[in-house]
Formats: structure tokens, sequence, C-alpha cells
């Protein structure tokens, strides 16, 4: 499920991910039975390069844990093993390191499976089992390789609670997430969270200790079950999602507005989002009264045998093409309504992505990029329309207009473009008179034969004149001034 | 009209934080009013130039209370300023409109003696950011000499600014006019005249506004100061000119607006590709709503080739016989008065065109989201406990000097791009907070929500809102929102019952104030 939640994605800036750069600390513990199941991941990864996206990017190692499921996988964090381009695991107690690879990879609930080809590494391992949701108060042990540390490293707590978090490695998703109050440290990213020696959750993120103590998070293995049985077809669909928004409903007067009675069920549909499950079928406005049969709160929860459950949590455990049954209020007349489900690709635009290479046009020195969470990270622009189109891209169902935002992201100076330096994050609306919704309509309204590049950018009142000629003349010169290895990535 | 200066703020609240503030952003001004240890007086003058001075200047001291935007119907505490006043002819006394800006009392002090006055403003502009005062007592500035305007002065000639010292002297600096340019003026952005001095001026207490003569003779007033670059920037002569000018006049005009935002043609190009062989000219990227330029016809592309026979050159400055290559604006906004008429020639797809441009001054209440709002109280209606307000860049400038990021975005992008919406869009009235309240429960976390209807009523500012919720929809106020949670519902009978409970818990001096 995708909640677009701004104040959740505040919090999200001060959450880490525990993920490290090898600290390497000697050490001499016995260890237990966890030692055939648990494994040390070292990951050479290479962040895209969201500035200079013709280059390949910056290498860099981190250090996590993972652990042995049954067929041979092992299971870790997706944020372990990102944009990776070397893996290696070493089981507790065999120094010899051996190179695995990633099988399926699911950024949007942050999980991984690895394996390695080498047959006889799995040789003597237990594959560990999963088992349910622990209770509130139950003792669990954390298992992992924290800061760094060669040996492994066991911490104990409790479970503080379960509820649907931010998962921060997409930044914008929520699942459910169980809170621990046994240290978590960065390297324990991955490792398995045992209770009566089955897993119950993997550890992924936490607060830095100037935020709060003692609030470590775990996957648990409902979205962890999840994710399994997806890749069962050979391939990761990711979530399936509503698309939509809702509102609770505690206000009387509203609740009488509506035709509601005074029993605290049904919420309020804000938004339904174009290109998503629900639209053409449910509306704003529309009180959500039941989904699959169970009666929805006016806070927007479930009751899913003993727990109480957001609604979403029925949407969370099924699969692209699904189906979903709605009971709604439509005008003070009861309507059931089916919602098969599927992704919902706006949201990609805001989600942080991986294993991906950046996308571009480079044309007489001009760059052109497709706007998305990446690229704001990489530079942060302050052009107020750029920030307005991105943070409102979903909210004001902007992607219907343009399904990639275009912008010019940069100039690489040459006589060329000597007078195009001032309209850098400017969105590119038309280029000689095409609409430009896509990086592709870039690409291919440059290789149209003119006289002229007329390139029109939004807010800056003047278009942007290239001349053919003095483009083609500027061209091998840009790119060996430039180090320019490619001209474009589509 | 385009200004291509940034705007600077310059000190809207005159305390030491607000001067670090805008320390960061590179131009501080020197108008702190928090005791400020003054540096090594320099010695006292008794030149002949001072003496004149000495007769023309006298401090004003104002305290300004400006309202509360987040609780519209209060004011914030009371804080003063002080600044150098220049007595001009007519028994005025000159100064920067922001140093009376909120103004609840302003008061006259000769420097020599500390005999004091009670002032009323007779006229301000925060456009120009200039104003009149009068003092209370007429007779107060008998043995005073007003000062006359210099308009006279070139790149290169000296100038001095003057301030007081505690006991009373005057405190010179001379500086060098560096340039003279059209810049933005810190209340609106409004391109205008300034002449910018460097000079190394002392930090000392009642430096708000301060004169910078010539040979006895006023060049301006500063109005900000960079203490890194040792920058001052002046209101220029010909500004307080054309301000003064519309004071004498039955109806005050104010400075006129083309409404047109301009680019370079330096890019050869761009000149190539629309076909412009004429030298010079600008390229007309923005003709705003309801302006002047667009109800003379000027339209998006054409290039600005002469303002009122004076050539324009790529840039978009003309030759000014006193101050050199400086902005057409100077001659449509300084030198021309709202009603005069502004010949434009004009190249306009391969034809050149003279189309004469009737000046406007800027009507304030078509304006979508105001720059200022000074000397009057916001707007709001309250319901049930929910707050409704219009939108104004005061604002959300309550969220301090970072507003852009900090202040809810929706609301910062309707001010940013308020020229884009349709024309009868109106105001931008929105849910500013909630006082919660037995009617309010469940909407007690909404804030910053733009209203598109009430009751089923569109509504374009907050007359239309009052009179909407005197028609409730089957008992109910049906508020709906351009954004989630889309729609609210309120009980109408329970409001009025409850709103004399709402009144007292949040001591509301009114439901309303429109």
């Amino acid at each position: 499920m995708n909640v677009v939640n701004t104040a959740s994605l505040h919090r999200l800036g001060r959450m880490f991910r525990f993920f490290l750069c090898a600290i390497l600390l000697a050490g001499t513990a016995h260890a237990g039975p966890i030692a055939k199941s648990l494994v040390r991941i070292e990951c050479t990864s290479q962040e895209p390069n969201y500035n200079a996206p013709w280059n390949p990017g910056q290498v860099s190692g981190g250090l996590g844990s993972g652990f042995i499921i049954s067929g041979n996988r092992i299971l870790t964090n997706a944020h372990v093993v990102s944009n990776a381009r070397f893996l290696t695991v070493a089981k507790e107690g065999d120094p010899k390191p051996r190179p695995a690879r990633v099988v399926f990879i699911a950024h949007d609930c942050d999980l991984a499976l690895l394996t390695v080809d080498d047959p006889g590494f799995f040789k003597g391992t237990i594959a560990l089992e999963f088992g349910g949701i622990p209770a509130i108060e139950s003792t669990v042990s954390v298992y992992g390789y924290p800061i760094g540390g060669k040996r492994l490293s066991v911490t104990q707590g409790i479970v503080s609670r379960v509820d649907f978090q931010p998962y921060s490695h997409s930044g914008m998703d929520s699942h459910l997430v169980i809170q621990i109050d046994a240290a978590i440290n960065p390297g324990n990213s991955g490792g398995p969270v045992l209770q009566d020696g089955k897993v119950v959750g993997v550890a992924f993120q936490g607060y830095s200790g100037d935020i709060a103590q003692s609030v470590g998070y775990m996957i648990p293995t409902p979205v962890i079950r999840r994710f399994l049985t997806d890749v069962e077809d050979g391939k990761y669909d990711r979530y399936v999602d509503l698309s939509l928004s809702y509102e609770p409903l505690f206000n009387p007067a509203a609740r009488r507005a509506l035709g509601l009675k005074d029993d605290d069920l049904g919420v309020l549909v804000g938004s339904v989002y174009g290109g998503g499950s629900s639209e053409g079928i449910v509306q704003a406005g529309d009180v959500l009264m039941a989904i699959d049969g169970l009666p929805i709160s006016s806070d927007a929860t479930i009751q899913m045998g003993e727990d109480s459950v957001p609604l979403a949590e029925v949407v969370e455990r099924k699969f692209k093409g699904d189906e979903v049954r709605l009971d709604i209020v439509r005008g003070g007349q009861p309507l059931q309504v089916k919602v098969p489900l599927r992704a919902p690709w706006p949201f990609n635009l805001q989600s942080n992505t991986y294993d991906e290479d950046p996308r571009f046009v480079i044309f007489g020195g001009l760059i052109f990029q497709p706007v998305d969470q990446n690229f704001m990270s990489a530079h942060h622009p302050d052009d107020l329309r750029l920030r307005y189109t991105f943070d409102f891209f979903i909210e004001d169902k902007l992607y219907k207009e343009r399904p990639e935002i275009i912008v010019l992201s940069g100039v690489l100076a040459d006589p060329v473009n000597a007078y195009a330096g001032d309209f850098q994050y400017a969105i590119v609306e038309e280029i000689n008179g095409q609409k430009i919704r896509r990086l592709t309509d870039v690409a291919e309204a440059f290789q149209k034969s003119a006289d002229y590049y007329v390139i029109t950018l939004a807010g800056t009142g003047r278009p942007i004149v290239l001349e053919r000629k003095a483009v083609e003349a500027a061209r091998e010169r840009i790119l060996s001034r430039y180090g320019v290895t490619r001209e474009q990535n589509l | 009209m385009s200004a291509s200066i940034p705007s600077t703020p310059a000190g809207r609240n005159s305390c030491l934080r607000r001067l670090f503030q805008t320390a960061i952003a590179g131009i501080v001004c020197l108008m702190s009013n928090e005791p400020v240890l003054a540096g090594v007086a320099a010695p006292p003058k008794t030149d002949k130039a001072t003496v004149a001075a000495s007769q023309s200047v006298l401090r004003v001291n104002s305290t300004n209370q400006p309202y509360d935007f987040f609780r519209p119907w209060t004011k914030k505490a009371p804080f003063s300023r002080r600044g150098l006043g220049t007595l001009i002819a007519g028994g005025r006394i000159l100064v920067t409109a922001e140093l009376v800006a909120n103004s609840t009392f302003i008061e006259l002090e000769k420097a020599a003696t500390a005999a004091k006055s009670a002032a009323t403003v007779e006229r301000v502009d925060y456009e120009c950011n200039l104003a009149v005062l009068r003092p209370a007592d007429p007779a107060f500035l008998a043995d005073m000499k007003p000062m006359e305007l210099d308009s006279g002065v070139r790149v290169g000639d000296r100038a001095t600014i003057l301030q007081l010292e505690h006991n009373g002297e005057i405190a010179q600096t001379v500086g060098t006019v560096t340039s003279i340019v059209v810049g933005g003026y810190p209340m609106d952005n409004l391109g205008l005249l300034l002449f910018r001095l460097s000079a190394p001026m002392q930090q000392r207490d009642g430096s708000f506004t301060l004169p910078a003569v010539r040979n006895g003779r006023l060049l301006g007033l500063l109005m900000r100061y960079d203490a890194r670059s040792q920058t001052a920037d002046i209101i220029s002569a010909p500004v307080i000119e054309h301000f003064l000018k519309e004071v004498n006049k039955a109806a005050y005009g104010g400075f006129a607006r083309v409404g047109l935002i301009f680019t370079m043609t330096r890019d050869p190009q761009l000149r190539r590709y629309i076909g412009l062989k004429e030298p010079g000219g600008v390229y007309l990227s923005e003709v705003l709503p309801g302006s002047s330029a667009q109800k003379a016809g000027l339209k998006k592309g054409d290039v600005i080739l002469a303002v009122g026979g004076k050539t324009i050159d790529q840039d978009g400055n003309y030759e000014d016989e006193a101050f050199g290559r400086i902005s057409f604006s100077h001659l449509t906004n300084t030198m021309s008065f709202p009603g005069d008429t502004v010949p434009f020639r004009i190249f306009r797809e391969g034809n050149i065109l003279e189309i004469p441009v009737k000046l406007e001054s800027r009507d304030p209440s078509k304006v979508v989201s105001e720059s200022y709002v000074v000397d009057r109280a916001p707007r709001f209606v309250v319901l049930g406990g929910i707050v409704f307000m219009e939108l104004s860049r005061p604002y959300l400038q309550e969220w301090g000097g970072d507003w852009t990021k900090k202040a809810p975005q929706r609301l910062v992008f309707y001010d940013a791009f308020q020229n884009e919406l349709p024309q009868d869009r109106g105001k931008i009235v929105f849910i500013s907070q909630i006082l919660p309240s037995p009617d309010t429960i469940g909407y007690e976390d909404l804030d910053n929500l733009v209203v598109s209807k009430v009751n089923n009523r569109p509504i374009r500012n907050l007359d239309d809102l009052a009179e909407a919720i005197r028609h409730p929809v089957d008992g109910f106020q049906k508020i709906e929102l351009e954004e989630d949670p889309g729609i609210l519902f309120l009980d109408a009978a329970a409001i009025e019952k409850n709103q004399d409970h709402l009144i007292k818990k949040y001591a509301l001096p009114a439901l309303q104030r429109l």
C-alpha cells in the first residue's frame, strides 16, 4: 500500500537504515545453532550519478546480514544489496566469502532473495522457518552483524507494537512493521529476528539515538510471505494498491449529512487517483463501509482476527489481478463494487528507485532528464514550479498531462548554448511544437530535421532556440570537452 | 515591469534576529532599534553643510504594531523603529514607508533639544517605500529649514549619509555613488530607480531611515545597507519627486505598472529565429492579465524596440540623459504617471507597430495574493471554530525567512503563480486553522486547505463566504475543499448554539472581520 503522507515522509528524513561501511572488529564468541543459518553479506555497489548521468557513478562498499531459507535461498533486505555490482556472503564461522547474486529484489517492501552458485555452500546449513506475528510483550532475539563485526551478535528485546509504518528504503511505501526494543544497529539489516526457533521478522530500520531510544523495526512475516509468494511465478510484481485516499469520519454532523448511522463505521473517500485500481469504480465522496466483508471503523481500521489493523491490510495481502470487494455508500445509497487490483504507476515517481541507470538526452550541450525522487535528491532544485509539479504530481493528477516531468537539468557550456544557462530546472513543454510528455519525445523531436530547434519551457517566457548547423558543429567538441561517453539513455 | 534584482528583505521587523537573517541573504539593514553600542563616533564637523543639515533633519520614533496573521483577530506586541526624517517643502517630514508601517504612534524629536511632537502620516506608499508625516503642532517646525531635492547626481559623485549620535550631533559618512539602477523596492519588488552608494557606515541606534545629502540638498533616503559590501541603496530623488507630485494631487495615483515581463535578446540564435534585424529590443515573455500592457494589446513574443521615443537595447536599457544606461522601466514607472500614455514601438512577426500604452497603477483589490497588508487588519471569518482567511504573502511570511520552503506548499505555489490563474479566480479562500470545538470533532488536524464552495456557492473571496454561510443546506454547513478530505459538514444549528461559548473560550473579539 502506498501512502501519500507528507507528515511521515518528513519523519523519514531522520530514519536511517542499517547499512554500514565495513568496520572490522575481532571476536571469539561461541555461536549456537543459528550459526548454521546466518550469513554476513558484503556488497560492492555503485550509486548512479544524476548530476553527470552518462557517468557510471561512485563505487562503495557495505555490510549487512542475511539468513538461509528453504530452496538454497538467502533472505535479506533490498537496501543491503541495492545497486550491487559484486556480492559475497560468508557463513558464520566459515572464513571464506563466496560470490552471490540477487535472484529477486522488492524495493517496495525492502526484501531481497540471494543465492550462491557454489553448490557446496549450502551444505550443512539449516534453512530457517517462519512463524507468525509475535505477541506484544513477548521476547524476541535479533541476530546479525551490527556495526561491522565478523562474528554474529545477538540482542534481545520485547515486541513493543505492531503498526503500519513507512518503509524508508523506497520512501513512499508503508506496510506492517513490528517495533521491538532490542538493540538494532547498522549492520543488523537483513538479519533474522527469532522467537521459539522460528523467524518472526527481518531487522531493517530504526531511529538514530538522538530521535528515539530502544526503537527498532522488523519486517513481519505477512510481508515476507507475500514477497515469497509473489516471486513464485518467477518475477516480482510489486504491491497492489487501491490508489485512493480516505479520511476518518468522526464528525457527527458529517455522518448525518452523508446519511450514516451513529455506529462509528465508514471512511470518506477524498481522492481517487487516475490510472489506479479504483479509477472509474470508486468516486470521491463515497463512503467505504466494508472491505471484503470486514466492517471498516470510522478511524479506517478493520478487525482481523484478534487485531485491529488498517483497512489497507486486506489489500496488502493480495496480488496483481486479485479483486477486492468494497461496500460503499454513495449519495445515501448502499452499493457493492469489485476493484481489480494493480500497481499504482504514478507513485513510482516519488519513490527512491534502485538498480536503474539515470535516463537523459544531451542535445547542443543541453541535458534533459526526467524528474523522479532520485533526481530531486541529487539536485535539490529550488525552482518553485518544478517543486510544485513534483510534489503535487499525484495529488493534482498532473501525470495525466505529462506521464514524465522532463526538465532542462543542466548545460554543458559551449558557444552554441551560451544564452541557455538561465533556464536550469525549467520544465520542457514543447520542442518544435511537439508536446513533450516523456523523455522519448525529446529524443524523437531532436531526430527530426529542422533549421531551428525551438524549445519551449514552462514559465520562462522565451524559448531556447538552437540552430541545427550550430548544434552539429558543436557536437564533437562538447562530447570530447566534457568527457561525455554517451548522448542518451532512454 | 520586470525587476532583475532579487528582492532583498529590508527589516520587516526591526530586531537583531531579523538583522541576522537578512545578513545571510546578503543585504543587511542598519535599522535595529534594539540598544546597540554605537561605534566610535566620528568627531562632529561644524562645516556649513552640517549646520544646514541639522536644521532640516529630526528624529522620528514610530511605535508599530502589525497584525498576527496566525491569529488574525489580534495584533502582535508593539515595537518601535527610529530613524531620521527630513523636512521638505510644505511642512512635511519625509521618511521611508517601512519606518511607519503599522504605526500606532509617531513622535518627532529634535536632535539638539529633545523637544517632541506627535505626528501623523499624511500619505504613505509602500510600493515606493515613502511616507510624508505632519506634526500635530505645525509650529513645532518653525525653527527648521526645509531641504530641497537634488536629482542631478551622477555615478562617481560623492554624497553624505547623515546619522545622529546619542548626544544629538550629526555624524556624516561620505560615500561614492557607484551605480544608478532600476532595482526592486522592498515591499512589493516594484522596479524603481535606486542610487547605490559605497560607504563604510557604522551601526547606530535609530538608523532605520537616513537621508543622503549633497551640498545641503537631499539625494534620497537610505532604505537598506549591506554591511559586508558596504553598499547602501538609496531611494532616489526622481522617485521622491514622483511621489510628492502625486501627494499634491487631489487623488493620489501612485506609481503606474505596465504589467509585463521581458527577457534580453542577446542570443543571436533567438534573434535570427524571430527574424529580428533591428538592433536591440527585448522579448516580451509575459503580459500580466488585466495590466496596462494587456489592455493596450501587447502580446507575449513581441519585441519592444522603443518606449516613449527612447531606443531600447537588447538588455532593456535606454540612454538616460541624466543617469546613463538604465532600464526603460524608469520611463514608465517613475517618469510617467498613471493616466499618461506612453508609445511602445513593437516588432511583431516581421512588422513594426506603434502601440500607445495607457498607464495604470495596480488595483490592489484585483490582486489574488497581496504582497503586503499593512495598516489594515487581515480579514477572517470563524465558523464553528473553523478559521477562514484570504491568502496573502504576509500570511506565508509568518513562517519566517525560509517561508517559501516552510509555509504550506500549495499556498506558496498559489502565491507564486497567481498570475497564471483564471482571471475570475478571485482571492484564495482557505481554512487557516481549526479552533477545536464540539462542532469540529474529527477536523482538529486540518489546516491550510483551499476552499472551493460553501453550501454549493462558489467562493471567490471572504464576502462570498460570509454570505454563503447564511444559507445552510438541509441544516448543514457544507464546505467543499480543493484537496483532501474534499468535504466537511457542520451542524448549522449547533454552531449557532455554541458560538457564544466559542467566542468566550478563545477570546475572539468577533466571529468575522471583513
